[in-house]
């Protein structure tokens, strides 16, 4: 008996020990932490517009982000909008609830500071705040729009959608007129080597450029990439070596259409990040036309 | 095991070639199989063991007076555990860079059969000094190991070296897989086994 207490003592001990010491790191840490996974969707942004350390994004560049949120209650199921809506000088965020056939019902005014808008659970609690009791939201996704000098520049989607293993993250940059810019893997654990080659130049690249009306028809194709073309979409890999100008748009205008070349071995991660990209596309067009109409039937000044 | 006891020196080469982890002990084969598909993979994933293995080590030869002998083995995990966590979060607050490439590997290696195993045989028995050499051993036999098969793997199979093009070609695009992972292991170890045996006879004569 005597031993058992023991035991149960020392066990007891020694799973405190390793707690408080993993929690003293944690607590030590998380700042940081936080900061650093910041920072690297902000570079992987900033990347996608287009800019780099040797050409630093100008300052006045804003990034907007509207978050979209599944309201459910007995009345059945609405999508709500978080929008950041700017007057006299300031951006104040409003939550707008949208009927299926893209209808405003509800406008609601958020009280919410552009520090706090950044915090899922702070986002969520002013919105519980101010829709009311007995309805649950969940967050769906969100559309980030960059604006230089009162111009819209892109429309940057972070999303992810299952691959060959587990789901694949990705980051979906669109030009104004809904042509894809560009495409970063974010986060996969696709095989190395295989469908791990998804983040890889020749691949990715293939989506730049391709019009909303190519991308909304996109399919894969497994015939071999062609060299010229490869050459083309490994931009950083060439380096200084790059084509001329000239040569870039040359090629751009023949490979711009074609469907999207698989790896090798990995026709399964390519077709998945193809239809994923696909769907991120046409859903997030079809919202960001659905918001404009919303703008328009109702007259608002100033958002997004 | 010779109980004779042996200089830092010894610990450490004994580590590395007698009882290397993965091809005389064959210990942690799920990862030495999973993970080593390419030489930055097994590097990284080696460099991981390696810390964990030399901090645990010396944790439990500061401690061993005071553990209970009955869980011996929930001290040991919640040991590694620990330190685990600890490099994980320090990597992630303060080296990202290096997070993004080992993040997944260092949170992998809180089940691995190498550590506790050597927590058990050497380090709950041993000083501090003798704890360390035998783990940095132990953890550089791993990172070995785990490179050679990366190296094998990665030239075979891609027909690259640290993601750099060699062959210009892929001539078994098989050798990335998993299956072929203990090919690659088996072969190494009977390269070990054949070399004690030569080792061995020539002792024999000598």
């Amino acid at each position: 008996m005597k031993e058992i207490f023991k035991i149960a003592v020392a066990l007891t001990v020694s799973c405190l020990i390793a707690g408080g010491v993993m929690g003293g790191v944690f607590m030590a840490t998380a700042k940081a932490k936080k900061r650093n996974e910041l920072l690297n969707v902000q570079q992987t942004v900033a990347g996608l517009l287009g800019y780099s350390q040797a050409r630093p994004a100008p300052s006045n560049l804003k990034i907007r982000t509207i978050h979209r949120y599944i309201v459910e209650d007995e009345g059945g199921i609405r999508s709500g909008y978080l929008v950041p809506v700017f007057a006299a000088g300031k951006t104040e965020h409003e939550f707008w609830v949208v009927d299926l056939n893209g209808h405003l019902m509800n406008r609601h005014q958020l009280n919410l500071s552009p520090e706090r808008a950044s915090d899922e659970q702070d986002r969520r609690s002013a919105i519980a705040g101010v829709v009311g009791p007995r309805k649950t939201i969940r967050h769906a996704d969100e559309i980030s729009i960059a604006q230089l000098e009162g111009k819209r520049l892109a429309y940057i989607i972070p999303a992810k959608f299952p691959g060959y293993k587990n789901a694949i993250h990705v980051m979906v940059a669109l030009d104004p007129d809904f042509s894809v810019r560009g495409v970063e893997i974010t986060a996969h654990e696709e095989d190395p080597g295989l469908g791990g080659e998804i983040e890889k130049e020749y691949f990715k690249n293939q989506f730049q450029g391709k019009a909303f009306e190519k991308i909304k028809v996109l399919t894969v194709t497994k015939s071999p990439l062609a060299e010229e073309h490869k050459r083309y979409l490994e931009t950083k890999e060439w380096g200084k070596r790059a084509l001329s100008e000239q040569d870039i748009r040359g090629l751009r205008k023949k490979y711009q259409n074609e469907e999207i070349h698989a790896i090798s071995g990995a026709t399964i991660s390519s077709s998945a990040v193809a239809t994923g990209v696909k769907r991120i596309v046409r859903n997030s067009v079809h919202r960001i036309t659905l918001l404009e109409q919303v703008v328009r039937e109702n007259a608002i000044q100033g958002a997004f | 095991m010779p109980t004779t006891p042996k200089t830092h020196k010894q610990l450490f080469l004994n580590g590395i070639l007698n009882e290397n982890p993965i091809f005389r002990l064959a210990l942690s084969m799920c990862p030495a199989v999973g993970l080593s598909t390419s030489v930055m993979n097994g590097l990284l994933l080696g460099v991981a063991v390696l810390f964990v293995q030399v901090f645990s080590s010396c944790t439990i030869s500061l401690i061993k007076s005071h553990i209970h002998p009955r869980i011996r083995i929930p001290t040991y995990t919640l040991t590694i555990a620990t330190w685990v966590t600890v490099i994980d979060l320090i990597l992630a607050a303060y080296v990202p860079v290096a997070y993004k490439a080992m993040g997944i590997f260092v949170r992998l290696i809180v089940a691995f059969a190498i550590i506790t195993m050597r927590l058990e045989v050497f380090a709950c028995r041993h000083d501090l000094a003798s704890s360390f050499w035998d783990g940095m051993g132990m953890g550089v036999g791993f990172l070995f190991g785990m490179t050679v098969l990366g190296t094998i793997r990665e030239i075979l199979g891609m027909g690259t070296f640290l993601g750099i093009e060699v062959l210009g070609f892929r001539p078994m695009l098989f050798f990335v897989l998993p299956a072929a992972g203990f090919f690659t292991v088996g072969f190494m170890m009977a390269i070990f086994n054949y070399a004690e045996t030569i080792s061995v006879r020539r002792k024999r004569r000598g």
